[in-house]
């Protein structure tokens, strides 16, 4: 019993740290709930925003540490801006002006635990550090040099073996004492020569004709863009919506390259490329992403120091390389097939979310084409809220699908291969 | 001596064809290209220098004023204080009922759903709670009494000019499909003031303080 004393006292002890740490986490996990809610549409800890950074703003010359001055500012907006110069010197800077709180709304220990979690997120370096870094792939690369060292060495073993085996041959004939002439050297036997050019017969006629087929495709181009920019990164890992900068595929005939105030609807306040991967090129460069940033603020026009000076108007327009390129004598509609026709993105433009940079991915080919409408089915079901109202007028294929004649109506029954559909 | 230069003969084309770079970055040759390309002058089709030359890309704003094909009617309101003021008194052209809600949703996933989250919460994929990469944290449109009481016409101006960290979406979407979005944000915040003054009712019954938040959100 006396033994068990130390114990619950140590337990009592225990618990008392515990609830007491716990009580501090509250604290600056109120902080950030509180500083998310208030504050943070306007002001960053780390860079300045729409209002200025708050890392470290206790610390400058002017609040000298002095929460009092902080308080004065936060309640007394309104007549601050118009009297004290150091406001008004803020003011010009960023050319908005905060809203002022009250009391009521905001007590004075709610900034103090605001100002507390500002403290502890600025003095936590770790947390602006890249995370998991991704190495380029090199495997496929590596087994492609694999396979053609093996097909090497087991064809020059092939030769070796031959000619011991033609060696052999001599020499057992030698050995049973039947004369043979001296034989042909091999690049004058007629049945190798025969073979060689078979072979080269074949191999010549299907390089070239895969040749010809591939002018003017270009699958897998791949150029270097005037920004290293990665479909990656913005629509696989931050899951921006390809129409979201793409938005005329869904309404016209193009899918539209944005224009730089697109771009700097985010990057006006996303100034530098921290979280993301590590990136490389297709050359297995590294890249580093705010450079690369940097080089659209040159087209912008934009100066991130002076976040609020920027005019659109000014900027000047970034020439992407076109990747898909169309004959003249065809024609495409983006929103017909996206919108009409519910077909995804990534069926004709690959796993886009996956490239850094991009490719072609498919052929875009005549043949290409007329196979997806030869496979491809329409949603013929107009009475209800998914199928489109038009498909009604195909009265046939309805009665058909009724009667079982027909399970499902492709794009080619609609008229997806008449010549006029696309050239015209 | 042949037999050695047949061998280095096809170890030289075994390397050449395996160390062949895979990144194609040209766009290969074209055949008689007699239609290929476009005499006229067609879309993102490279413009030639003559264009260049003239300085004409279409990436500036139109002339002010302007209302394109199709469009409502222009936005008269300024983009200053003063007409961030006014513009609290403006109220949708659209008539509430012919709203094409499933059009305005969709609208406002791919446009404003990135940052201000796909429940209107504040928190979309860009900002994470923070993690991401946006600095700023976007307006909580459903839960927060400040853009609960906006009026449309003042949302409506932040979504033309911008606001704060927020760009411009007047070039993104028509003066329609922002009244759209704007109408979709409404109902939203209204199917959400309903649903947490139920719970607090509920709540309200057994536990005092949650009477608090019921006078807030009113």
């Amino acid at each position: 019993m006396i033994s068990c004393k130390p114990i619950t006292q140590k337990l009592t002890l225990a618990f008392l740290i515990f609830f007491s740490f716990s009580g501090i986490k509250i604290f600056a996990q109120d902080g950030k709930a509180l500083f998310q809610s208030k504050c943070a549409s306007c002001h960053n800890v780390f860079k300045d925003v729409t209002g200025p950074m708050l890392g470290g703003v206790i610390d400058k010359e002017y609040y000298g540490g002095d929460m009092k001055k902080i308080y004065n500012w936060i309640y007394g907006v309104n007549t601050l801006i118009n009297s004290d110069p150091h406001y008004m010197d803020l003011k010009k800077q960023y050319g908005s002006v905060m809203t002022q709180f009250e009391r009521n709304s905001l007590p004075e220990k709610d900034i103090d635990a605001i100002f507390a979690y500002i403290k502890v997120t600025f003095e936590t370096p770790t947390t602006r550090e890249p995370k998991d870094p991704l190495k380029p792939e090199t495997s496929s690369n590596q087994n492609a040099v694999i396979f053609g060292v093996i097909s090497l060495i087991l064809a020059i073993i092939a030769l070796i073996l031959m000619q011991v085996n033609s060696n052999l041959k001599k020499m057992s004939d030698d050995a049973e004492g039947i004369g043979r002439p001296e034989p042909v050297p091999f690049y004058r036997n007629k049945v190798y020569i025969a073979m060689v050019a078979l072979v080269f017969f074949v191999v010549g006629g299907f390089y070239v004709t895969k040749g010809a087929i591939g002018l003017q495709r270009q699958k897998d181009y791949q150029p270097e863009q005037p920004i290293y920019y990665s479909h990656k990164v913005h629509a696989g890992i931050n899951q921006i919506s390809c129409l979201y900068c793409h938005g005329n595929a869904w309404e016209s005939k193009h899918a539209a390259i944005p224009s730089v105030n697109v771009c700097m609807n985010c990057h006006k306040s996303i100034t530098e490329y921290v979280k993301g991967p590590e990136l490389f090129n297709e050359a297995g460069k590294k890249i580093d992403g705010t450079a690369e940033i940097k080089k659209l603020y040159e087209y912008a026009g934009f100066d991130p120091l002076k976040p609020n000076a920027w005019d659109p108007s000014k900027a000047k327009p970034i020439e992407w390389v076109k990747i898909h390129n169309l004959p003249d004598h065809v024609y495409f509609n983006h929103s017909q097939h996206i919108r009409a026709g519910n077909v995804q993105c990534q069926t004709c433009h690959g796993e886009i979310t996956a490239m850094d940079e991009v490719k072609q991915f498919s052929e875009l080919s005549m043949g290409w084409c007329i196979n997806c409408h030869r496979q491809s089915k329409v949603n013929f079901n107009y009475s209800d809220s998914t199928g489109n109202k038009f498909y009604s007028i195909y009265e046939k294929f309805h009665n058909d699908i009724k009667s079982g004649k027909m399970d499902s109506v492709t794009v080619k029954d609609i008229g997806g291969l008449e010549c006029q559909k696309c050239h015209y | 001596m042949k037999k050695f230069l047949i061998i280095a003969g096809c170890v030289v084309t075994g390397i050449v064809i395996v160390s062949c770079n895979h990144v194609r970055r040209d766009t290969g040759r074209a055949y008689m290209p007699d239609m290929a390309y476009s005499v006229a002058y067609e879309t993102y089709a490279p413009s030639g220098e003559r264009l260049k030359a003239s300085g004409a890309h279409y990436t500036g704003l139109p002339v002010e004023g302007t209302i394109a094909r199709g469009e409502m009617f222009a936005y008269m309101l300024k983009n200053d204080s003063a007409g961030y003021v006014q513009s609290a008194s403006v109220k949708s052209p659209l008539v509430a009922e012919s709203i094409d809600m499933k059009e305005a949703q969709r609208l406002y996933l791919v446009n404003c759903g990135i940052c201000h989250g796909a429940k209107l919460d504040g928190n979309g994929p860009l900002y994470k709670g923070g993690d991401g990469p946006y600095l700023a944290k976007p307006a909580t449109l459903v839960g927060d009494a400040v853009y609960e009481a906006m009026a449309e016409g003042t949302m409506f101006h932040s979504v033309t000019y911008g606001k704060n960290s927020m760009g411009s979406y007047a070039s993104q979407l028509s003066t329609k499909q922002r009244w759209m979005v704007i109408a979709y944000i409404k109902s939203k915040q209204a199917a959400g003031k309903t649903a947490t003054s139920a719970v607090a009712a509920d709540t309200s019954a057994v536990k005092k303080p949650a009477m608090d938040t019921v006078t807030k959100k009113m």
